[in-house]
């Protein structure tokens, strides 16, 4: 139980609804502020200010080669990666918020709970395989191949979850806490094997794959992870009603109209969506999925209806600007995103809690 | 017109309700009573389409109770759990409102906020709008649950013919004498606007006193049905709960009640002296 | 010049051979003289010598070819600045005297050891980043095939910026290969061809060598000992090749790749000799630690006191330095061979 003072318990309905609306508004305004630094900061050099350039160029042809040279980093190099950071960002902390209130935890987490680990594995396979016997899946997906494959680790270690854990209708979460950190063991080893079987260089590449990074961000990647975009766009204000049902028990959602499971199932895949698309292109990169939508609900309450926007929009900002360090650090070489992440990051996060209380959590 | 037929409901291979027959018409207020372990709750979770039962039929105004979504059925019965615990920082009127955010509703949500409102006032939490629901006391957790289900049911537009259907799990267990009478007063106010109230209740002189109708489970099975003056009979009763039970009744309006603490109190006594 | 001997901290054990390491700068090591000292218990011993007047020879007809190469106006503008991905690519470009054009390299170019120093670095060779190596502003980027990830590679050689592939493995003949296509791509072939030829040189003399080898010694590569796990260097390693080219036979041939080994089959490998890498760091000795390990301690290798401690690079590098490297090892494993004092230059 916490004190009656904590910040929450003072404020009235109106004014924490007003909050929502607010911190929507701040978000959208930090995520444009967030675009605009990831799209002006490199190790080149070139700002933004070059933009007017670039298009003019991109229209007529360029002229110089200095010309063909900002057009290739802004339009060719920054602007996919900044998607691509945005969108990522985006997925891990929607797909965080969403695991939180399907299992009524805060501490779920694709991480934790061993989604993501799923992603991984499935993500190593393809790039230790492609070339053996995965190369018919290769070739079936092109582009799409690892993404897919990733969704579909995600998706089958999700499911696996959702059937140890769930049995008789109810989901239990200790059971599911418990089954997520043996199914992320399994994957770990699998990956493990993998990585021993591997030679130095795939080692050092799967090494640096699990710290997470936007390096290789391209058009193509842009390409691949539209579909997943669209799904999640799609599916997520229709779980909004039921994560917020699901918050007072599978039964009490029912009990308000809600296919419960149905609902279970399209969050699920959604959240193994996100996941998956987010490991295939940015690697690993932890931390966001827990401390945004926390960070969220300390200020505006648990309402998915303000949550899971905000988490979209604030992880996205949140992973640009954690990336535009990456960038610049060691420039002309790059960080690793998941380090950026866990360094900048945690320290604000703990600075949170020990300020603000947990936020009525017991 | 909620109906029950010859309903079974299996579990691991225990038979937990076996051939139950009921029925919850609109403007009544049905309890149901019996000892532990008789199956009161499931058979609520069965009738409020929880449960699905082993065989029978649950019908709501004619309608088998499998076939209606479970939007549909949200708009025509409301249920209020034993407890329930939230881990996250729900306010108080947050948690009302979900009653009121079921698909098929008005969209406006200024109704939605007086009906919520009007819900706390009626089970006495006006003041409570913003506090923080994991912070209340048991007996204010279940009155929250209460006027969240209230709120349900009177946001719902629902046809004339169509029966409203409140439900409530043991609603006073853990409410003071003041707050007993109040839910149970306004479960007969729901009655009396024509909802068909069904009451899992404990306390068999809180369903003496306030109840239309009583169904008697013990061991799965009905032990007896009727109204209070039938059911409350020291023969019933005792052969129910195992333990002798004596009923007495108010002298101007004949309400039984009945205290098997002071029989059982007179018994030492008598052994004593 | 370039014959100080430095001396390691602490006496050199009785059993271990130390390879001292080149004192000479990078710059200087082109024009000077140099040569590979050993260490052998309290003895040191040359092995070979760079002489000052090849390199003069190489000189001159690198000041020919240079201007021939101004003579010549359809010749291509000749690249000032190079980025070198790959720690043999930037070694061989130091080596043809290439260095003063570089303008950053990766961080796996460990030698000469003063080139991470005064080059910018651009990380990682498998972790390039697309922008960070544009800002370079780079004339020209010659990159092992091994350089990732290859969404960067793509979008560097989609750029304006001559990018030249280096294929990457550990035989004898690719090492010659690279070294004239590099110097070939920053116009510099005189100087590339005479060290190829070099090159090629001593690799037909380690061959020679190689014939009067009567009984192969079964030699153990160990790339570490840390937490007192031993990882070895098996087949299809750089440690398996140099092993070869030193007319040894893999020990640990079982395993593929660098494979962490149990003690056990430490026991039943029983190495006639072990080849370790150079500790930078003062501290125990990796040979002492080595001679301690339990799975070692009955094998011929502890017993006859055959364990040489080895720079990495310098042993697995696959650079120019190469057959020097697999020399330095075939003379330590077989004493008896008729190499010269002057090793293979002579």
């Amino acid at each position: 139980m916490q004190d009656m003072t904590s910040p929450i318990a003072r404020t009235t309905p109106q004014r924490r609804e007003r909050i929502g609306y607010q911190l929507i508004f701040a978000s959208v305004l930090l995520l444009v502020a967030a675009v605009l630094v990831s799209l002006s900061f490199g190790a080149t050099g070139i700002t933004l200010g070059a933009l007017g350039r670039v298009l003019h160029a991109y229209v007529y042809g360029a002229t110089d080669s200095a010309g063909v040279t900002e057009q290739l980093v802004l339009l060719g190099i920054r602007l996919p990666r900044t998607i691509l950071g945005a969108f990522v960002g985006a997925a891990l902390a929607v797909s965080g918020a969403m695991m939180q209130g399907l299992f009524r935890n805060p501490l779920a987490d694709p991480g934790i709970i061993g989604v993501s680990s799923g992603a991984t594995l499935a993500a190593v396979i393809t790039i230790a395989f492609g070339k053996t016997f995965a190369a018919p899946w290769m070739a079936a997906f092109g582009v799409y191949a690892l993404p897919f494959a990733a969704f579909l680790g995600g998706f089958l270690t999700t499911t696996l979850l959702v059937l140890i854990a769930g049995r008789r209708g109810q989901l239990m979460v200790g059971t599911l806490l418990l089954a997520g950190i043996a199914i992320g063991a399994m994957a770990g080893a699998l990956t493990g094997l993998i990585a021993y079987a591997s030679d130095d260089r795939e080692l050092r590449d799967l090494t640096l794959w699990s710290l997470g990074s936007l390096s290789g961000a391209s058009w193509p990647k842009v390409i691949a992870i539209l579909p997943f975009v669209a799904v999640i766009a799609i599916m997520l204000p229709r779980v909004v009603r039921a994560l917020n049902g699901f918050l007072l028990g599978e039964a009490e959602a029912f009990h308000l109209g809600i296919d419960v499971e149905r609902m279970k199932w399209l969050i699920v895949v959604v959240t193994a969506a996100c996941v998956g698309a987010a490991v295939a292109v940015a690697g690993l990169v932890g931390f966001v999925g827990i401390v945004v939508p926390h960070f969220i609900r300390l200020i505006a309450g648990p309402d998915h209806r303000i949550v899971l926007p905000c988490s979209a929009l604030l992880g996205g900002a949140l992973l640009l600007f954690a990336d535009v360090i990456a960038r610049l650090a060691v420039k002309p070489a790059e960080l690793p995103l998941g380090i950026v992440m866990a360094a900048i990051g945690a320290p604000v996060f703990l600075h949170l809690v020990l300020r603000r209380g947990v936020g009525g959590l017991e | 017109m909620l109906e029950a037929r010859e309903l079974v409901l299996e579990r691991r291979g225990r038979r937990l309700l076996d051939g139950i027959d009921l029925a919850a018409p609109g403007g009544r207020v049905t309890a149901i009573i019996g000892p532990n372990g008789a199956g009161k709750s499931m058979l609520l979770k069965v009738l409020a389409g929880e449960l699905a039962p082993t065989a029978g039929s649950v019908r709501l105004d004619g309608q088998e109770m499998s076939t209606i979504s479970a939007a549909a059925l949200a708009r025509r019965r409301a249920m209020v759990p034993q407890s329930t615990n939230l881990s996250f920082p729900f306010t108080v009127v947050e948690v009302v409102r979900l009653g009121a955010s079921v698909p098929g509703f008005d969209g406006i949500k200024t109704r939605a906020h007086e009906h919520a409102d009007q819900a706390l006032e009626t089970v006495g939490l006006g003041g409570f709008a913003a506090r923080l629901y994991n912070e209340l006391s048991g007996g204010e957790k279940q009155r929250v649950h209460i006027a969240r289900a209230l709120c349900q049911l009177d946001a719902a537009h629902r046809m004339d013919s169509e029966t409203a259907v409140l439900m409530l799990d043991e609603p006073t267990s853990s409410l003071d004498l003041a707050h007993q009478v109040r839910v149970l007063d306004e479960a007969r106010r729901q009655a009396g606007i024509g909802r068909a109230v069904l009451v899992v209740i404990h306390d068999l002189n809180l369903a003496a006193a306030w109840a239309d109708d009583i169904v008697l489970l013990s061991a799965g099975r009905i032990h007896a049905r009727g109204k209070p003056a039938e059911i409350f009979d020291n023969e019933i009763l005792s052969e129910a709960y195992g333990c002798a039970i004596e009923v007495n009744r108010t002298p101007p309006a004949g309400v039984p009640y009945m205290l098997p603490h002071l029989l059982a109190a007179a018994q030492r006594n008598g052994e004593a002296s | 010049m370039g014959n100080v001997v430095i001396s390691h901290e602490g006496p050199c054990p009785p059993h271990c051979v130390r390879q001292i390491p080149d004192p000479a700068t990078p710059i200087d090591r082109r024009r000077g003289a140099r040569e590979l000292k050993i260490e052998i218990g309290s003895k040191e011993r040359v092995l070979f010598k760079h002489r000052p007047i090849a390199t003069l020879c190489v000189a001159g007809m690198l000041a020919l070819v240079s201007s021939a190469t101004v003579a010549l106006a359809q010749a291509p503008v000749e690249a000032s600045r190079i980025i070198s991905i790959g720690g043999d690519i930037t070694e061989i470009l130091y080596a043809i005297g290439a260095d003063k054009r570089i303008v950053a390299i990766d961080t796996t170019s460990q030698f000469p050891p003063g080139a991470l120093k005064e080059k910018k670095s651009v990380g990682y060779m498998r972790a390039l980043s697309t922008e960070g190596v544009l800002s370079i502003n780079a004339d020209l980027i010659i990159a092992s095939d091994r350089a990732g990830p290859p969404e960067v590679v793509n979008a560097l050689k989609s750029t304006s910026v001559r990018y030249i592939e280096i294929a990457d493995d550990f035989s004898a003949s690719s090492i010659a290969g690279k070294t004239r296509q590099i110097a070939q791509a920053v116009g510099l072939d005189a100087a590339g061809n005479s060290l190829a030829a070099r090159i090629e040189r001593d690799f037909d003399k380690l061959a020679e060598l190689r014939k009067q080898i009567k009984k192969p010694m079964r030699v153990l590569f160990v790339l570490s000992t840390a937490n007192g796990r031993v990882t070895v260097g098996g087949s299809q390693s750089s440690a398996d090749a140099i092993l070869k080219l030193a007319g040894a036979e893999n020990a640990a041939a079982a395993v593929s790749g660098y494979k962490p080994i149990s003690d056990e089959a430490l026991v039943e490998i029983k190495p006639d000799a072990v080849v370790t890498m150079q500790r930078t760091a003062s501290g125990s000795h990796a040979a002492d630690q080595l001679a301690s390990m339990r799975g070692l301690s009955a094998s011929p290798a502890v017993l006859l006191k055959r364990i040489i401690e080895m720079d990495g690079l310098y042993l697995i590098g696959f650079g120019p330095r190469a057959p020097a490297a697999a020399l330095d090892l075939m003379r330590w494993l077989y004493p008896d061979l008729p190499i010269t004092r002057t090793g293979l230059h002579q």
